[in-house]
């Protein structure tokens, strides 16, 4: 009777433990996703900041064909997931650029639909900043609780992996500044 | 900072409220002395054994010193209130022309609530005292706010009702700089909270939202979060506002608590001193009177250029 109750206790406490860290490992899939989607929604806006940029500009053309050719690449179904992120950072810095050298065409500059896409941008970049440690720390949380015991145990008999958290850009730890960005 | 020293218009203010003040506070003397001179007669008559005469005799001056405090109660309603609007008022005015004190008005229930800093339901609300005006691009509000609610004990004579502040401080509101639509929260750890949060991430979450685990260690060791959304909650907290708020945090000498919520942010700041209120039996004329009104008055209005709450450039203007 004794050794049914403690077969029965461990298996309830192997259950948890199994549970636990499946839900864990799906909240980092979960935060992967919103990654995903708020890179969707960034490279949703290239179309119409190159149309507007492009009424104005005769100078920037080499620029905005760069940007527009990642963001074909950026949104076409064959790219790995790294292969995107390292998209999303060119694009990131070529679109920086680009919103410095707005400087130079004062028309531009004073456009309202610019400027709406301009403030677009930056929050979206800070929402990827989000969502990218949103990620980070749904990975945390899994690999500690793969890793520190008893979770540990089960993790080995079941085969969970360790993974990698996402590096942080350094302009992503600071907060943009508008200053910075648009050299106001 | 705004100073009485070089304000010939805040001088002439409190000129005139000084009369008004010594009038008030000689009144209220000789009222507190009629009540004084009824009890000792009193107490001597009971003293000496002349309980009957000496109840008599104490109790037409008593009666008197009461007649005369509450003749005067309108008048020192009155001073108080026009010490608010006119010194408060006009040393908002000299920080910045858009800030106005409302003495009457406060922050209303409801919306403490809505704040859901408090988890507790108010039986007892009182606030006052709102203050409202821009910094910059940045709408913001605070007023006093003391709010309670109560437990039933049972005595030998039958229950008897006790009181529990759920938070007596300054409640500020500003309008936030980003878009947002859910709910976070940032309150104070403490060790039920911190057992609650280790309960809820790893076993059972009771409510609506989960906690969030913030890369700052500082700022989670001094706070816990909770949000609707994992990723908007960063979106808001981002590393540079959670040094903004630890900052914040250490000028004051409790821990505040924060709330996003419709597109807003609130801070409570728990405080025992009641603000803005005027002296009445010290002078109105000593330079050192408006300090502390004025530095919670500075320390409210800094927190926009703090929090850099100034900076829109994210869809929201």
């Amino acid at each position: 009777m004794a050794a049914l109750i403690i077969i029965g206790a461990l298996l309830l406490i192997a259950i948890f433990f199994y549970n636990s860290i499946v839900g864990k490992k799906n909240q980092v899939i979960n935060a992967f996703s919103a990654i995903d989607v708020m890179l969707k929604k960034r490279f949703d806006l290239i179309p119409n900041l190159v149309e507007v940029v492009k009424q104005y500009t005769n100078y920037e053309q080499g620029t905005l064909s760069k940007i527009v050719e990642l963001r074909t690449k950026g949104v076409s179904g064959n790219v790995s997931d790294t292969e995107k992120a390292s998209i999303d950072a060119q694009l990131s810095s070529s679109v920086k650029g680009l919103m410095v050298n707005v400087e130079n065409y004062p028309d531009l500059k004073a456009n309202s639909n610019f400027i709406n896409l301009q403030s677009t941008w930056t929050e979206s970049e800070e929402q990827i900043a989000a969502a990218r440690r949103t990620y980070n720390a749904a990975v945390t949380d899994y690999n500690n609780a793969i890793m520190m015991f008893p979770g540990s145990m089960f993790a080995n008999l079941l085969n969970f992996q360790p993974m990698v958290v996402l590096a942080t850009a350094e302009e992503e730890r600071k907060n943009i500044s508008a200053k910075e960005l648009f050299n106001n | 900072m705004i100073s009485i020293a070089g304000n010939v218009a805040l001088q002439n203010v409190l000129a005139t409220l000084e009369i008004e003040r010594k009038k008030i506070s000689s009144t209220q003397k000789k009222g507190y002395l009629f009540i004084a001179i009824g009890i000792i007669v009193a107490l001597s008559g009971f003293a000496l054994g002349l309980a009957v005469p000496a109840a008599i005799a104490g109790l037409a001056p008593l009666i008197y010193g009461g007649i005369i405090l509450y003749k005067i109660s309108d008048e020192l309603k009155a001073y108080k209130e026009a010490f608010k609007v006119n010194v408060i008022g006009s040393a908002l005015k000299s920080l910045d022309s858009s800030l106005l004190i409302e003495p009457d008005k406060g922050i209303p229930d409801y919306e403490f609530e809505q704040t859901q800093i408090f988890s507790q339901t108010p039986d007892r609300y009182k606030t006052e005292d709102l203050v409202s005006g821009n910094a910059g691009k940045t709408t913001f509000y605070f007023a006093e706010v003391h709010a309670a609610y109560k437990t039933e004990v049972q005595t030998k004579n039958g229950t008897r009702t006790e009181w529990h502040d759920i938070f007596r401080g300054i409640l500020f509101c500003a309008d936030f700089n980003k878009n947002f639509v859910g709910v976070t929260i940032v309150k104070p750890k403490d060790l039920l909270g911190t057992m609650g949060a280790w309960f809820s991430k790893n076993l059972f979450s009771f409510n609506d939202k989960d906690i969030i685990s913030l890369e700052n260690t500082e700022f989670s060791k001094t706070f816990i979060t909770h949000a609707t959304d994992q990723v908007e909650a960063r979106y808001i907290l981002t590393p540079a506002m959670m040094e903004r708020i630890l900052n914040l945090n250490r000028n004051t000498k409790s821990s505040v608590s924060l709330s996003f919520i419709n597109s807003r942010m609130y801070i409570a700041f728990p405080l025992s001193r009641n603000y803005f209120e005027a002296p009445v039996f010290k002078t109105l004329l000593n330079p050192e009177l408006l300090n502390e009104d004025i530095t919670v008055i500075n320390f409210m209005y800094e927190i926009v250029n703090e929090l850099d709450l100034n900076t829109r450039i994210w869809g929201k203007n």
